[in-house]
């Protein structure tokens, strides 16, 4: 995030442009400020032209590029000063590039009113029409007796008013997301949360049968009259006996599960024993939902990708399992999006295989051997730190009913499954921001509000109607 | 005849509140003396060695000190008085205080309807500053409003009722003015802080 920062004082040793200073210096982590000159802004003047003044036409390039502007004000005469009173006249005359950006308001002040009337009074100017920003409401920042706060090299000195200020820029770093719209992906980065494993809902294809009971195949075929053995389905493109199906699904060459929209584990192509699996699953725990075969501490990692593929953000998702040693072992669960014509989510394929032998093969067949990249670093787990390793929606035969020793399941599911995970996946932990419409100002043309535009007509804003009023005064300009 | 400061936020041309302080000194003339100075084209405001004040302020800031009151004409920029009127007062409270227990009337002129009404609010919050000290009168705000068209030919306002209206806030103003006279012998509770005061930065 770009922020840019101007103090109301270019006088050597202010306290304000020493907060600024301060804040670009430190809260890098949250935002790239740059903190902006205003010595060479003249008295604002509507007859002349801003586009004379450099420094004028640079403020004027920077607070538009920028996500939002920092302002420090200092209080003179209870309210602020005319620097920043001036610059705001500037940029609300010709040129407004304030509108409908996000402000936020700090202050230094010698004295222990910490500048609370200049801030309150900048408010109000940045509410008016040719300014028309979005000052953050709450979270203030004011600093009395500043003269003591900070020490030598420019640092605030008292770590509780470091952690204050940054958790203040944090909720701006927020306000700034919501005003440019970029808020609302942030909110719906929660959404995941609302992933249902119980598969408490229905799709079309949804068998109505016992999902937990342990005979679900049986039951949920003779439901539907499904066709089985030597009975011929029309697939896209052939047809195959149940029986060809059954021999073709079980010798691909990686383990085959089937989820439905509804979160329901339907198939799965049981190639092997369940102790011989990559990832291990019972017969019988064919028919239940993702809840029921999963461990708890999974949860939140299936909800997760569930979610990504669901909403198309992601069509695969990659996890390598904890447990892969380099080398020898590289076992793999790929989540891929399956949808049909329309593009409409339909479930998850999950595939799991071991990479290893086939790059063994590959090495073989080639005359090659492997060399680590020192440019990047994988460590010998899985390309992940261990503590956030990857949760997998694949079904964990040691939840549920199984009367056996857990297998070693993956570890706590991590809320950022990015690790290990595929480059591509995108996740934050910021604290979303509700997401709320911003309206654009529109021009209002109903009395009151063309009134206010009037008022600040003086200023220079032109307006053709008003020089139709009195061709004696000169252009309005 | 008392003696008072004129003194119009702006110095630009055409600026309806030029000609508002134009006309309240027309107006008044035979009543009170109104003597016009220009406040608002002094550098920007910056702290200096020694409180050194630009050339021309500490000449104006006699004239205010001498004077029984002061007129102000306020525009409304972006809800507030002007960068430039706010550069006055604060080059004319910057080590001095001419404005301290004086009498000043607010008047402004502004294109549209509210005719300067959160302009005034706001200077009056500033001449209340302890460096400033001013003394205002309560309930009298003056506004032109729809300025453009509220002077005739000759500067003059035309609306009668708005003239009568003025009238009756001056006749206030002087009451304010001898109140303030017999006070000014009276001690100031603040003289003690606004020495301590260094102007913030």
């Amino acid at each position: 995030m770009k922020l840019v920062a101007i103090a109301g004082s270019f006088d050597k040793g202010s306290y304000n442009r020493m907060l600024v200073d301060f804040m670009a210096k430190e809260y890098t982590d949250l935002a790239d400020i740059e903190v902006l000159d205003v010595d060479q802004v003249p008295l604002f003047d509507r007859d002349l032209d801003y586009k004379d003044f450099p420094q004028l036409v640079e403020l004027n390039a920077k607070i538009s590029a920028a996500d939002g502007v920092i302002l420090a004000t200092p209080e003179h005469n209870h309210t602020t000063t005319v620097v920043m009173k001036s610059i705001l006249e500037w940029l609300s005359s010709d040129v407004h590039p304030f509108q409908d950006k996000a402000v936020m308001i700090v202050g230094a002040s010698y004295l222990i009113q910490g500048t609370s009337r200049a801030q309150a009074d900048l408010r109000e100017i940045l509410d008016a029409p040719g300014v028309n920003a979005i000052p953050m409401t709450g979270n203030e920042f004011l600093m009395g007796n500043c003269q003591d706060k900070f020490d030598e090299n420019g640092n605030i000195s008292d770590e509780g008013t470091v952690k204050f200020l940054k958790g203040v820029l944090a909720k701006f770093t927020e306000w700034v997301n919501m005003v440019n719209g970029t808020g609302v992906v942030e909110a719906a980065a929660d959404d995941w949360k609302n992933e249902d494993l119980t598969a408490s809902g229905k799709t079309d294809t949804t068998i109505d049968v016992d999902m937990m009971s342990k005979d679900w195949v049986n039951q949920a075929s003779a439901k539907v009259n499904a066709a089985s053995d030597r009975d011929y389905v029309k697939l896209d493109s052939g047809v195959l006996s149940v029986n060809q199906l059954n021999w073709f699904l079980k010798t691909m060459p990686m383990e085959l599960t089937f989820m439905d929209d509804n979160a329901q584990f339907i198939y799965y192509n049981h190639m092997l024993d369940r102790d011989d699996m990559l990832a291990p699953r019972y017969p019988w725990q064919t028919g239940m939902p993702m809840s029921e075969v999963h461990p708890e501490r999974a949860k939140d990692g299936v909800k997760y990708v569930i979610h990504q593929l669901r909403t198309g953000k992601k069509d695969l998702v990659e996890m390598p399992v904890p447990g892969n040693k380099l080398n020898e072992k590289w076992i793999m669960h790929y989540y891929k999006r399956m949808a049909d014509d329309n593009g409409q989510f339909r479930g998850i394929n999950e595939w799991v295989l071991d990479l290893w032998p086939i790059v063994k093969s590959y090495l073989d067949m080639t005359g090659q051997k492997l060399v680590q990249d020192p440019t990047k670093a994988v460590d010998a787990e899985g390309g992940a730190s261990s503590s956030a390793a990857p949760a997998t929606p694949a079904v964990d035969a040691s939840a549920g009913a199984s009367e056996e020793e857990a297998t070693p399941a993956p570890a706590a599911p991590a809320v950022d499954a990015s690790a290990g995970a595929s480059d591509e996946e995108e996740t934050t932990t910021a604290t979303p921001v509700k997401p709320v419409q911003v309206e654009t100002t529109s021009v209002d043309t109903a009395a009151g509000a063309s009134d206010e535009e009037r008022d600040d007509a003086e200023k220079g804003i032109p307006d053709a109607a008003d020089e139709a009023v009195d061709t004696d005064a000169g252009a309005s300009m | 005849m008392k003696h008072y400061i004129g003194i119009a936020g702006t110095h630009a041309k055409g600026s309806t509140n030029t000609k508002l302080i134009n006309f309240i000194q027309k107006h008044l003339a035979g009543k009170a003396e109104v003597e016009l100075v220009d406040v608002t084209n002094w550098p920007v405001f910056h702290k200096t060695e020694n409180f050194a004040l630009p050339a021309g302020v500490k000449e104006v800031a006699d004239k205010i000190a001498a004077a029984d009151g002061v007129i102000i004409a306020t525009p409304e920029y972006d809800h507030s008085i002007p960068a430039s009127l706010m550069n006055g007062l604060a080059w004319l409270s910057y080590g001095i205080h001419p404005f301290d227990n004086k009498p000043v009337m607010i008047t402004g002129a502004s294109y549209g309807a509210l005719g300067t009404s959160r302009a005034q609010a706001h200077i009056r919050r500033i001449l209340d500053a302890p460096e400033i000290h001013a003394r205002t009168l309560s309930s009298s705000d003056f506004m032109v409003s729809r300025s453009l068209g509220a002077f005739d030919d000759e500067g003059n306002l035309t609306d009668a009722a708005l003239v009568k209206r003025f009238d009756a806030l001056f006749a206030e103003f002087e009451v304010l003015v001898e109140v303030v006279a017999t006070l000014a012998e009276a001690s100031r509770v603040a003289e003690a802080d606004a020495e301590k005061l260094a102007h913030e930065g």
